[in-house]
């Protein structure tokens, strides 16, 4: 009420504040629940990033092999643009490539635990994506789709989502929610060197999710969504095999379908007083692989002034094996039922730590242009030790990697 | 019995003694002077909840109140995290791919 009253007495610097905040509320990516019309400026946004895992332990790997693992270089580029008054467009485009060795199956060491074999620094691939998505705004609503294609040597993919927003109690709360599948192909290079390689093989992935977001009062929002995807087809991995005691193999082999349900609320604050704004997030995740998942991230966008913004964030990750995982078969497996060794579906917990910075300018070289340079670094721990739960036996080939970025936005 | 029967008109005056039929303690529909008020909208009413109008979300539309600040920065971030760990995304923020490594 007394927000309200001290409101009502500033009404006219109010009401002359109006106008730049509508056109703020209005302006490019701000998508709190103000998207009732279209992007007005025309923004261009390109960004590098090198990702690299660090070596295999040595006590997790076999003696005298090669450590190194995987690396990938990733090019960025974006435009989003305003069409006409009901009508933007925004294009993604993402070439990455990749190289280096990957955990191929795990075996026993003389006391029996799980040591981690790779691949060999062989794979060279590159992925090309592209994603395309149109947004229709009503008067109190907002209608997109989008459609995406990714294509790396081996494998290709296709997307399709519809998405849509609705906004009521005087715009205070927004109602979204999203549906999209995709449909993947995937073609093994090398099939003939490993007799548990597929030769070509299908999936597809369905998506729906649904949100709520409401405004909290001038400074703070929070939104909950509830997601359910659903994976069916060749949900394995090619690459990867399972090693039975005795030396013999057989094929990754996973279940034909996945259904999936997480939940995710996520909360906005600006504090005036720091010149702040904390993102906080939380989600809760499982499927019927008996996988099940918590993440949490928090971030601080710290401002200096006008131009130069610095932020920290912490990512917590903890995740439950899935019901198929297991370091290697006993001598007695016959090979039947589902099995896999891969690292990624085993007990274990991951530690993310960034650090962001970007600097803001302004040039009116043919037009006035708003420049942001952003730099950041990653750094991301995985171990059995961090998880909630304690793992029966830690995977071997648990990865912790380094990513640095640097990129830049314009907006005309 | 003087005592008992002004502690029995003592325990009539401040109710307790009072009988009442089922449903007689509901107040008269004329009584309203205004239809009933949902809790949800009792809720949206507290002071914490102020309706927010166009003109003061300076704050909310900054660019780091948004829940993607970064669209690059979150698929990228997103397609790493789908390829690294078993959390199957539940939208297109992974992008496409295989993630097989």
């Amino acid at each position: 009420m007394q927000l309200g009253r001290r409101l009502r007495r500033g009404k006219e610097s109010a009401a002359l504040r109006a106008l730049q905040a509508s056109a703020l509320a209005l302006s490019g990516m701000a998508q709190v629940a103000s998207a009732d019309s279209p992007i007005d400026r025309v923004y261009t946004s390109y960004s590098f990033s090198y990702y690299d895992e660090d070596e295999i332990e040595d006590s997790k790997g076999l003696p005298n092999a090669d450590r190194e693992r995987y690396s990938v270089s990733t090019h960025q580029a974006m435009i989003a643009a305003p069409l006409t008054d009901r009508l933007d467009f925004s294009l993604e485009v993402t070439h990455e490539t990749m190289s280096g060795a990957s955990p191929w199956y795990t075996a026993p060491d003389a006391a029996g635990a799980p040591i981690q074999v790779l691949s060999g620094p062989t794979i060279e691939d590159e992925r090309n994506d592209f994603l395309l998505t149109t947004n229709y705004y009503y008067d109190n609503a907002r209608m997109g789709v989008t459609t995406g294609y990714s294509s790396e040597n081996d494998y290709d993919a296709i997307n399709l989502s519809f998405d849509g927003e609705t906004h009521f109690n005087e715009k205070n709360t927004t109602l979204s929610g999203g549906i999209g599948m995709s449909y993947d192909q995937i073609e093994p290079t090398d099939p003939e060197l490993d007799a548990t390689r597929p030769e070509s093989e299908k999936k597809q992935t369905y998506f729906l999710n649904v949100g709520l977001a409401q405004i909290l009062n001038r400074r703070s929002v929070v939104q909950s969504s509830v997601s359910y995807a659903f994976g069916t087809g060749y949900l394995s991995d090619p690459y990867k095999k399972v090693f039975r005691f005795g030396g013999t193999f057989f094929p990754d082999e996973r279940p034909g379908d996945r259904h999936a349900i997480s939940w995710l609320t996520r909360y906005r604050r600006h504090i005036e007083e720091f010149e702040a704004t904390l993102h906080l997030s939380y989600q809760y995740y499982i499927d019927t692989w008996e996988v099940s998942s918590h993440t949490i991230e928090v971030a601080w966008y710290q401002s200096y002034g006008d131009n130069l913004q610095i932020t920290p964030n912490v990512r917590y990750y903890t995740q439950n094996e899935a019901d198929m995982y297991v370091g290697y078969l006993p001598i007695t497996a016959n090979g039947s039922g589902e099995f896999s060794s891969d690292y990624r579906l085993s007990t274990y917990g991951a530690l993310g730590l960034g650090l962001k910075g970007e600097y803001t300018f302004r040039t009116g070289w043919f037009t006035d242009i708003e420049w942001t340079a952003k730099l950041s670094y990653e750094r991301y721990l995985s171990s059995g030790d961090l998880a909630f739960s304690t793992p029966s036996v830690e995977a071997p080939g648990l990865v912790s990697f380094d990513v640095f970025s640097v990129g830049f936005n314009a907006k005309f | 019995m003087r005592r008992i029967a002004l502690c029995a008109l003592a325990l009539v005056l401040s109710g307790c003694g009072t009988f009442s039929w089922p449903g007689s303690e509901l107040p008269d529909y004329a009584e309203y002077t205004e239809e009933p008020k949902s809790y949800l909208e009792i809720c949206l009413e507290h002071d914490y909840l102020l309706r927010v109008k166009p003109w003061e979300r300076a704050v909310l539309s900054r660019t780091d109140m948004a829940w993607v600040p970064d669209p690059l920065e979150g698929a990228r971030r997103g397609h790493t995290f789908f390829s690294k760990e078993a959390t199957m995304p539940g939208g297109s923020a992974g992008g496409g791919g295989c993630g097989c490594n």
